[in-house]
């Protein structure tokens, strides 16, 4: 009887001890795994701070633990890769737009969801660096094209990093402790479990990534995406093809002038309905998962879309020639105006027309966009969504800010608004993309001087993807002719 | 129960005394010894604030320190990587002990017992203390704040990485030189710890080589000059190898360091030679780093004691050292005041002046443009990452586009002059660029009150070859900071009459 009544007490002993232990840790382990933690106020201050640093939700699947994204430039800046060549700088050398004095570049985001997470926003593809001269500062302008940002080199350093066998966590500790004093349980969760299991989800999405690898595509280099490729192997898991459709990051400010109802059409192809659905869209492929909570998910949604629509397009900084400009307003009328200021504006154009590049358009198709509306609906989103339809050209784009989207045809493949008035013969065949200080003479980024041959990437129009071809319109005006209408350009 | 089990637990009473006597009381024991020996965290401490600058720790020691005895060993195991006898020979200022012998350890290196091991690295005083002679036969005075003029700092770091290369860093040449100098290491030190503290220190330091390799590849700072920000890109661990050329060669001199107060306040100064960051504690523990400091093992407290004492330590007057004419400087003044003391501030102690501080596009300021070249806007950016996770994170280093100017507290003893050191004395400064010195030496602690600037036409001092400085080299440019504003179109008389204003400061 005593025997037993010991024993019972023991075992209710024992078990009392591993239920609170068991409790503690579970405490301890959802307060270091998975509690979540709102950003710190200054980072939604202001609608432009939110828009530069505002989570949207990534960091819970896309998220890489901040202190590995910390030490990855110090263990393998071997790694930071563009055009083939090293390029020291940390992730600066990525071409982010990177205000001094942050402690992470636009568009990148940091958020504790049990631990310090780094993500993405919209803000990383869409907010523009360009410099008033080679010795001055570079100035951000959100919204607009991230022509310095080279995407494809991000997505490959994480994984060529992730592949290293000195991802491993002795090396990347002994980094870490160098930096930060991290506490013990973090320092214990670091090494076991945060180091191993981000190098298991980075190798994951090596599969997945395979085409960004392909020795038989060009680089996209700096401010081009693969984007319909992207949605296609990510969204709904489409076999790899053999398309390529690189084009610019578009620029995303004054959303508002696009109205469904008169047939304007989204993305570059006219691939999407509306708006609402290209941020859903967008803001999904950067989550690179269903949303984690669904009502946060759809007023984030809400907010970018009314943030965009009323965010105006960036004023020319620069003197305009007040007397040229005017004499360009009529050459702007008789030769521009019918696709870009009339109601063909925002809708889709035939490509026999056009006859651009035509990489982008095969890249996505009706089938697929019926299977991505799918994927969507089935997270239990509405939206209108892309369109399924054959697609039969690109879009006459607005030329809201037109001074700033540079450089210019879809796929980026044209540097200067003054070339862009040339034959397609006489275009450059070979420039500099990323370099960002202006041109005000020609309308568009420096592009071959040396300094923009070192800091760019090199784009070949003769590359797949690349052709600088088509657009022959104003082609035949005279020089001076030109030189107004370009003038004209930068009022807009 | 208990009453049938008690006869038998007597003799495993004691079996259990003995078992827990092996296996918990002795190894604790041991523990507590080992942690006693090897536990600690304890740097040397002085109470006062000058012998602290000198001799006080960062807390650089825990992550670069030398063990005490390796220090003390390496200028005998490895003479041949060092322009002449001990660290001395590279500059280093030593003091005298009471009995007229010199410090087991030079001016600007603290000690910290950490890991059961004296550990020696080099603190602020390194780059931030030097001597004056007022003539050759004289005895140097040491002088604390000023730039280290003689510490040829290129030289410090390419002897440790050459000698931790070479076969004789061993045990087998190091242990005997220890004994030799009458390093009494007990048993645990002589066998166990100096041995891997010999491995572990060649690994480190080797292991660090790739990263300062680009150092080698500069042209010679030579003394009282280092390329701040390339070194600083060393923290990151830039690829340095693929940096743009034009970054390179970008020696400047070390500053003074004294009224820091007055660079705060009333306002914040545009600080460093390009005036990239406007706070003074930034910009100190960014200057820590080069005492071996990292975000978790820097010594805060003790800086802060460095910093609150340079918050009004101020430079020696010129007239201490020199006769000063009175009525020459008189004449002096409002020339000074015409052309200089807008940018310069109204005196030595008086740092009001509208441009004070503030930085001057390089078009306008003509020097030198490397120093400039080498601070990137991409090395900015990544400086704001350091401190991450403490309070303190690096928020203000801005890239600028010229250089700032600076209030001019304790002149006589900033020569050379211009940020690169590259004009011998103000007197020299005051010429246009043409017909400053093309060449000249620098690391003389001797002092030359006519021109005022140290000695530079000669070739050794005290038996130390001096470093030649050759204007033409890339980053030793002299031109610049000339024509009518900058006094250089001055008479002979004014010039000599501002100059011996200048003394004054």
């Amino acid at each position: 009887m005593t025997t037993s009544c010991s024993c019972k007490t023991w075992f209710k002993a024992i078990g009392l001890a591993v239920v609170v232990v068991a409790v503690i840790g579970a405490m301890i382990g959802y307060d270091r795994g998975f509690r979540e933690h709102p950003q710190p106020d200054w980072v939604t201050a202001t609608p432009e701070m939110r828009f530069k640093y505002g989570s949207i939700g990534a960091e819970h699947d896309a998220g890489v633990p901040y202190w590995i994204f910390y030490v990855l430039p110090r263990v393998f800046p071997e790694k930071f890769v563009q055009d083939g060549k090293v390029a020291p700088g940390g992730y600066a050398a990525l071409g982010v737009a990177w205000e001094q004095g942050q402690e992470l570049p636009v568009g990148f985001t940091k958020k504790t969801i049990g631990f310090a997470r780094v993500a993405n926003n919209c803000a990383v593809c869409h907010t523009t660096s360009y410099r008033v001269a080679p010795d001055a500062n570079p100035v951000f302008v959100v919204g607009g094209s991230a022509h310095t940002a080279n995407v494809q080199g991000f997505f490959r350093l994480l994984i060529d990093c992730a592949k290293d066998p000195r991802f491993n966590s002795d090396i990347l500790m002994a980094e870490i402790n160098r930096v930060t004093d991290l506490d013990s349980i973090d320092r214990l969760l670091y090494r076991f479990v945060i180091i191993p299991v981000t190098r298991k989800r980075l190798l994951e999405r090596e599969a997945q990534f395979a085409w960004i690898y392909r020795p038989d595509f060009p680089e996209w280099g700096r401010g081009r995406d693969d984007a319909m490729n992207l949605t296609k192997y990510f969204m709904i898991r489409a076999p790899m093809d053999d398309t390529f459709g690189p084009t610019d990051m578009p620029s995303v400010w004054n959303l508002k002038k696009y109205v469904w109802d008169q047939g304007h059409r989204l993305n570059y192809a006219g691939d999407s309905h509306d708006a609402y659905s290209v941020v859903m869209d967008s803001t999904l492929g950067v989550l690179g998962a269903p949303p984690a909570d669904k009502a946060e998910f759809l007023a984030q949604v809400q907010w970018l879309k009314d943030y965009l629509s009323e965010l105006p397009p960036p004023k020319y900084p620069f003197p305009v020639d007040a007397a040229r400009a005017a004499a360009g307003k009529p050459l702007f009328a008789a030769n521009c105006a019918a696709c870009h200021a009339s109601a063909r504006t925002g809708t889709p154009l035939p490509l026999a027309e056009v006859g651009t590049d035509r990489g982008r358009l095969d890249s996505w198709n009706k089938g697929a966009a019926i299977k991505a509306n799918q994927v969507v609906r089935d997270m239990g989103l509405e939206r209108r969504g892309l369109v399924e339809e054959d697609l039969i050209g690109y879009i006459a784009p607005f030329l809201d800010g037109i001074w700033l989207k540079a450089p210019y045809l879809h796929n980026g493949s044209v540097p200067t608004l003054r070339d862009l008035l040339e034959p397609a013969g006489q275009r450059p065949k070979v420039f500099w993309r990323g370099y960002d200080v202006y041109d005000q003479t020609k309308g568009g980024f420096v592009s071959d001087t040396p300094e923009a041959q070192r800091v760019g990437t090199r784009l070949d129009t003769a590359s797949k993807g690349g052709g600088n071809q088509g657009h022959e319109f104003g082609t035949t005006l005279t020089a001076e002719e030109k030189d107004a209408l370009v003038e004209y350009l930068k009022t807009l | 129960m208990s009453e049938e089990l008690e006869p038998k637990t007597n003799p495993w009473k004691r079996r259990f005394a003995v078992l827990f006597l092996i296996a918990v009381a002795l190894p604790l024991l041991l523990g507590l010894i080992l942690l006693k020996r090897f536990g600690g965290d304890v740097p040397v401490d002085y109470a006062n604030p000058t012998e602290h600058f000198k001799y006080g720790s960062t807390g650089g020691e825990h992550e670069m320190g030398f063990p005490y005895w390796i220090w003390r060993a390496l200028p005998e195991v490895c003479p041949q990587y060092l322009p002449g006898k001990g660290y001395q020979s590279l500059g280093m200022v030593y003091e005298k002990n009471p009995d007229g012998s010199e410090r087991d350890v030079p001016v600007g290196t603290s000690k910290r017992r950490f890991q059961g091991i004296d550990r020696v690295f080099v603190n602020c005083a390194v780059c931030h203390v030097s001597t004056v002679r007022t003539a050759a036969d004289r005895p140097p005075t040491i002088v604390l704040g000023m730039p280290a003029a003689t510490f040829d700092m290129k030289g410090f770091e390419e002897f440790f990485f050459r000698c931790a290369a070479d076969p004789k860093f061993s045990k087998e040449y190091i242990l005997p030189e220890i004994a030799r100098q009458g390093g009494d290491l007990d048993l645990l030190d002589r066998y166990l710890v100096y041995p891997i503290a010999i491995a572990i220190m060649r690994d480190r330091v080797l292991a660090l080589a790739g990263r300062f390799d680009w150092v080698f590849k500069q042209h010679d700072w030579g003394p009282g000059r280092v390329d701040t920000f390339n070194s600083a890109k060393v923290i990151f661990n830039f690829p340095m190898a693929h940096l743009d050329p034009a970054e390179f060669d970008a020696p400047a001199d070390f500053p003074s360091i004294w009224r820091q107060r007055q660079r705060k306040e009333p306002k914040e100064m545009q600080l460093h030679w390009d005036g990239n960051n406007t706070t003074v504690e930034e910009r100190n523990k960014s200057a820590a780093f080069g005492t071996g400091t990292t975000p978790p093992t820097i010594d805060i407290a003790r800086i802060k004691r460095v910093e609150d004492w340079l918050l009004d330590a101020a430079p020696p007057q010129f007239a201490d050292f020199f006769p000063v004419d009175r009525k020459l400087a008189e004449r002096g003044a409002p020339i000074y005041k015409e052309y200089c003391a807008a940018c310069h501030s109204a005196s030595g102690s008086d740092f009001s002046g509208e441009y004070v501080g503030t930085v001057e596009p390089l078009a306008r300021i003509g020097t030198d443009r490397r120093r400039l070249d080498s601070y990137t806007y991409t090395l900015a950016v990544n400086q704001a990452t350091l401190y991450a996770g403490y309070p303190w994170r690096f928020t203000h280093f801005r890239k600028t586009h010229g250089y700032a100017n600076m209030p001019l507290d304790g002149l006589w003893l900033r020569a050379p002059y211009l940020h690169n050191g590259s004009v011998p004395s103000l007197r020299d400064l005051l010429e246009p660029a043409a017909n400053r010195p093309q060449a000249f030496y620098r690391g003389n602690d001797v002092y030359d009150p006519v021109k005022v600037g140290f000695v530079s036409d000669q070739p050794e001092a005290n038996g130390r070859k001096l470093f030649r400085l050759d204007t033409a080299v890339p980053g030793n440019g002299n031109g610049g900071h000339e024509g009518k504003a900058y006094g250089t179109d001055l008479s002979t008389d004014e010039k000599a009459a501002l100059v011996e204003f200048l003394k004054t400061f």
